[in-house]
């Protein structure tokens, strides 16, 4: 990806927010735009679902081939998203344990299915219930973001995974997920870092940074002291030992600069 | 299921032409690879015997000798007459013999350089982790210390001594370091099914693999990094002295 894909300013920026804050803002909407195609998955697997379940019948592997023609199009519509779909919660389907009707792009521009070997006999890594992206949206019942993390299950790659519950009749059945490789979102929210005065980088809730326009605080490194937690809590601009912090509306990530 | 696994890079992989040194030898070992990780399913038909030889760029005789070393581990089958050929056939166990084997065709010093790469790799990531970890990232490589512990067989628990390993390059957050450790892992789970059946070395793995989390957790690079490549060069000079008995 050699340009930043069209990012949305968020349409509550006010006129006399800083600079920093239209940034923030910015790259909230960036990944807005990703979580748009987790919720059309969701809405999608979730009608499926329900369907099924009012033909008074369990789903199997073969029904969510249905989902395919929407992840196929997000897939082409998404430029930050290069893997989407649905993972189902173990014991959903009648046919297998456990499933991922999930989709990525290729390096020559197409899509392919990801195929696991998730035979615990086989694989190590055939229980997926404890990653981030399906344990954090199972337990809150909320949209999540997950990573920075080396996806070594589904991509190989250094990945952020937006992430979000599908119910049936209340009942958790899976998750709508879309990976953005962060070699991609780096290339999103650069332009947008770069555009401020003084070094700024993006971390999560953890301190783990998600993109940098600092070489003191590179990708995957974690910047140590403030409680991002906190401050996305509050969901308001704070400030620590000479840097400013503002939460990135919407999503969980926060801008980190030089108190000016 | 398992052979949709293997996506066309990998399958590409496998019949890549083969370079030029100890070629029957080289041939039996990726092939006798991609049947044990499952890569070539069981019962699955190898290409014919001219094709296959051009495709990993061998000749016919030295790909006859080879699928003669792999018949007569048992991981292939021949059929003559119509719909005949080779046949890939996983044994239902796999047995100590046939890892020996394998093991035998690796000479001690082909052994000794894997185990330095996998230090490398090991002792790497163990100290980026130690200066990238937050505790929320030791979850997963704890649970994987505790289940070694608990693996039934010597198969589970080299496949789950591996993970421990790639979930470590995973905690460096270093996607290069993580698929190199995939590949590793790739090459030497099998093999180290033969040293992994002993209890007590298992206990001690689980041990070396507990210090290794405690080092990363405090932040101790140095020491994360010496634990780690210790504890798999542990590893490699069991399976030299295995070899060396072979």
């Amino acid at each position: 990806m050699r340009s930043s894909p069209g990012l949305v300013p968020a349409a509550t920026t006010t006129l006399v927010a800083s600079v920093e804050e239209q940034v923030a803002a910015q790259v909230g909407g960036a990944l807005e735009a990703v979580f748009e195609a987790v919720a059309e998955t969701r809405a999608d697997t979730a009608a499926l679902l329900a369907r099924v379940a009012a033909e008074r019948r369990r789903p199997a592997t073969v029904d969510l081939a249905a989902l395919r023609p929407g992840l196929h199009l997000r897939l082409a519509r998404q430029e930050l998203v290069s893997g989407v779909g649905f993972v189902a919660a173990p014991g959903l389907l009648t046919d297998v344990p456990a499933w991922l009707e999930w989709w990525q792009t290729t390096a020559e521009g197409g899509v392919r299915p990801l195929l696991l070997d998730l035979d615990p006999n086989q694989s190590a890594y055939s229980d997926y219930t404890h990653w981030d992206w399906f344990a954090l949206p199972r337990d809150t019942g909320e949209r999540a973001v997950a990573g920075p993390y080396v996806d070594y299950l589904c991509s190989d790659e250094y990945s952020l995974t937006l992430s979000a519950p599908v119910e049936v009749a209340g009942r958790f059945a899976g998750v709508a997920a879309a990976d953005v490789y962060l070699r991609h979102f780096e290339a999103a929210a650069l332009p947008l870092l770069r555009r401020l005065p003084g070094p700024a980088h993006l971390v999560n809730a953890r301190g783990r940074v998600a993109a940098s326009a600092d070489p003191a605080h590179l990708a995957g490194s974690l910047t140590k002291g403030p409680d991002f937690g906190a401050v996305l809590e509050r969901g308001r601009p704070a400030r620590h030992d000479g840097t400013r912090l503002i939460p990135c509306r919407g999503v969980p990530l926060v801008l980190v600069t030089a108190a000016g | 299921m398992k052979q949709q696994q293997m996506d066309g890079g990998a399958r590409r992989a496998v019949f890549a032409p083969v370079d030029n040194r100890a070629r029957v030898d080289a041939v039996v070992r990726r092939i006798g690879d991609a049947i044990e990780l499952g890569l070539l399913a069981d019962g699955e038909q190898l290409p014919g015997e001219s094709e296959l030889a051009g495709q990993l760029g061998v000749s016919t005789v030295t790909l006859r000798e080879a699928l003669m070393a792999l018949r007569q581990q048992g991981l292939v089958t021949t059929r003559r007459g119509r719909g005949g050929g080779s046949f890939v056939s996983l044994p239902e166990v796999p047995g100590e013999e046939r890892l020996k084997v394998r093991l035998r065709g690796w000479s001690p010093e082909e052994l000794r350089d894997l185990g330095d790469h996998w230090a490398a790799l090991s002792g790497t990531a163990a100290r980026l982790a130690a200066e990238r970890t937050e505790p929320d990232d030791l979850v997963q490589l704890r649970r994987t210390a505790e289940e070694l512990t608990h693996a039934e067989d010597a198969a589970a628990c080299s496949r789950v001594y591996g993970r421990f390993h790639v979930e470590l390059a995973a905690a460096a957050q270093s996607a290069r370091l993580t698929r190199e450790q995939v590949a590793l892992q790739t090459e030497v789970g099998a093999l180290l099914c033969l040293v992994l059946g002993d209890d007590e070395y298992r206990e001690e793995v689980a041990d070396r693999h507990r210090s290794v989390i405690s080092a990363v957790q405090d932040g101790a690079h140095t020491s994360a990094r010496e634990l780690a490549e210790r504890c798999v060069q542990e590893s490699t000079a069991r399976l030299i002295a295995l070899r060396l008995t072979l």
